[in-house]
């Protein structure tokens, strides 16, 4: 039947809508302790915001208040007066998480190299889960405790290689003196 | 600096604007007033909505529970206390009505001739004075209770609204940021959450502690047996919201009541000392415990929005006046900031 089969194609729609939001939350790894539930409750505290090719998201040296999720679309990463291109994000990609803990200095621009669907998550809105659902407050806060201390192991590894090879060149740089 | 045709026209379209707006808000002032006491016990009450969430309520659940036991509350308040609350009233308009208070300017000239010789009653001319003043007063009171927000109205639309706010607070506070332009959107996000973080801790503490010194103000004038205690107390509590008016305030209706009633020097002391340990318990227990006084105004800010608010809404106004300034200080310093912060002007 006609009737049917528009209703049909309606659901289907809206299933497929939702279904592909949670997917992309989903993969998220500060979203990725939270239930289906859970992520519907996260998806009505989303803002979603629509972006111009070329409009700025935020730039250097603002406060970051948050993070975003590209739901669809493309950013364009920059760094300097120079705009030198750091990266390229796409669907499903993500960036600012770190000032969900802190409000310091965005250390680079973020653009929209297409038309696109922005999803922000910010400090705000995870103060205010953490008050009315502390459960799923913790496994965001645990997730984002995780990504930190990760990045900080690699800084460390990272560090040290770079004293090692700076010992190395001091080394170097006496004995070409001592010759 | 050069006045052309488009600054001059600029300056008359903003003063025109100015002008509109003052001209909405004196016309609304009625629905403005319903308006900002919805939202204050909205946001008054928002932390006990979010604690119910936090045990697992839904948000509707929560709003729900909270209403059963605030009408239950304001039910068994009613039952007790409005029989003397409204018994008193009707008194003092009665007294007031009958022309009675000849008797109470007698009693004061008196203690007046007595205590202070050096000042000459018949110059006072306190009958027409007072006369005037209880009309007012009267006229007033009852403006709160019966005129300016018509009992339906305050029964009716200000629960309907709070309950609204309380429920879908959230989501109106999201619709409105989504209305905003992307340049201004995460501005007004860190704003708003700051405003949030100074305002919440202030409104609560400075109504915590209304409360508080008004049930004390009962207690202490219903121990020293004074006439209308409960009306006095509950005013005294109120006037509590304005600082260092408030108090004195609050303690001269007690004081004249004593003194209408025939009391002494000592009844006087009494009630002095009575709300001087109001004054010290709210000082030293409540304030350190609610930081109510953490949004520092300025006394000059604090008696011009006393007096704006007393032209525009009357007794209600004035009272209201000190914590909306609090809100609109709070409101334009973050909005500075956060102008500045993200550089966009």
């Amino acid at each position: 039947m006609q009737e049917d089969t528009m209703w049909g194609n309606v659901f289907k729609k809206q299933a497929k809508e939702v279904e592909s939001i949670y997917t992309v939350l989903h993969r998220i790894p500060v979203f990725q302790d939270l239930n289906k539930k859970q992520l519907r409750a996260i998806e009505r505290i989303l803002h979603r915001r629509y972006y111009k090719e070329g409009e700025v998201l935020f730039s250097e040296g603002d406060p970051g208040v948050g993070m975003y999720i590209i739901e669809e679309g493309r950013v364009n990463i920059t760094l300097g007066k120079e705009k030198k291109l750091l990266a390229v994000l796409s669907n499903g990609e993500f960036f600012g998480e770190i000032a969900l803990l802190s409000e310091s200095p965005r250390t680079a621009t973020v653009t929209a190299a297409v038309p696109s669907k922005i999803l922000g998550f910010f400090q705000s809105d995870l103060f205010g889960l953490m008050e009315t659902n502390p459960r799923m407050g913790n496994h965001i806060l645990y997730r984002i405790a995780q990504m930190v201390s990760e990045r900080l192991r690699f800084s460390t590894i990272e560090n040290q290689q770079l004293k090692a090879k700076l010992n190395q060149l001091e080394a170097q740089l006496e004995a070409k003196k001592g010759k | 600096m050069e006045l052309t045709i488009g600054r001059f026209l600029r300056l008359i379209v903003g003063l025109f604007i100015i002008f509109l707006a003052g001209w909405l808000v004196y016309t609304l002032s009625r629905i403005i007033t319903v308006l900002i006491i919805s939202a204050l016990i909205a946001y008054i009450l928002d932390p006990v909505a979010s604690y119910l969430e936090a045990r697992g309520l839904s948000r509707m659940t929560a709003t729900v529970i909270i209403f059963l036991c605030f009408f239950i509350i304001v039910g068994l308040a009613f039952w007790f206390l409005s029989p003397v609350f409204f018994s008193e009233i009707n008194n003092l308009q009665t007294e007031i009505g009958d022309g009675g208070n000849t008797d109470y300017v007698a009693a004061i000239e008196s203690f007046i001739q007595e205590h202070v010789g050096f000042i000459d009653t018949r110059q006072l001319d306190l009958s027409t004075k007072l006369n005037d003043m209880f009309a007012n007063l009267a006229e007033q009171l009852f403006a709160i209770a019966a005129n300016l927000l018509s009992t339906l109205t305050f029964v009716v639309i200000v629960p309907f609204a709070v309950f609204f706010l309380l429920k879908d607070g959230r989501s109106m506070k999201k619709s409105f940021i989504s209305f905003l332009p992307n340049r201004y959107f995460e501005m007004a996000l860190n704003v708003l959450h700051k405003i949030d973080n100074q305002l919440g801790g202030y409104l609560r503490g400075q109504f915590t502690e209304a409360f508080v010194v008004g049930m004390l103000s009962v207690t202490a004038l219903w121990i020293l047996d004074v006439r209308y205690f409960t009306v006095i107390g509950l005013f005294a509590g109120l006037a509590n919201l304005i600082p260092y008016i408030g108090p004195v305030a609050g303690a001269i209706p007690a004081l004249l009541v004593t003194i209408i009633d025939g009391g002494g020097t000592t009844e006087l002391l009494y009630i002095l000392i009575a709300f001087a340990i109001v004054q010290l318990i709210d000082n030293i227990v409540l304030q350190p415990m609610v930081m109510s006084r953490s949004v520092n105004l300025h006394p000059l800010i604090i008696v011009f929005a006393v007096l704006i608010g007393g032209q525009f809404f009357g007794i209600l106004g004035m009272l209201l006046a000190v914590p909306t300034a609090g809100i609109l200080k709070v409101t334009s310093s973050e909005l500075i900031n956060g102008i500045r912060k993200f550089n966009l002007v």
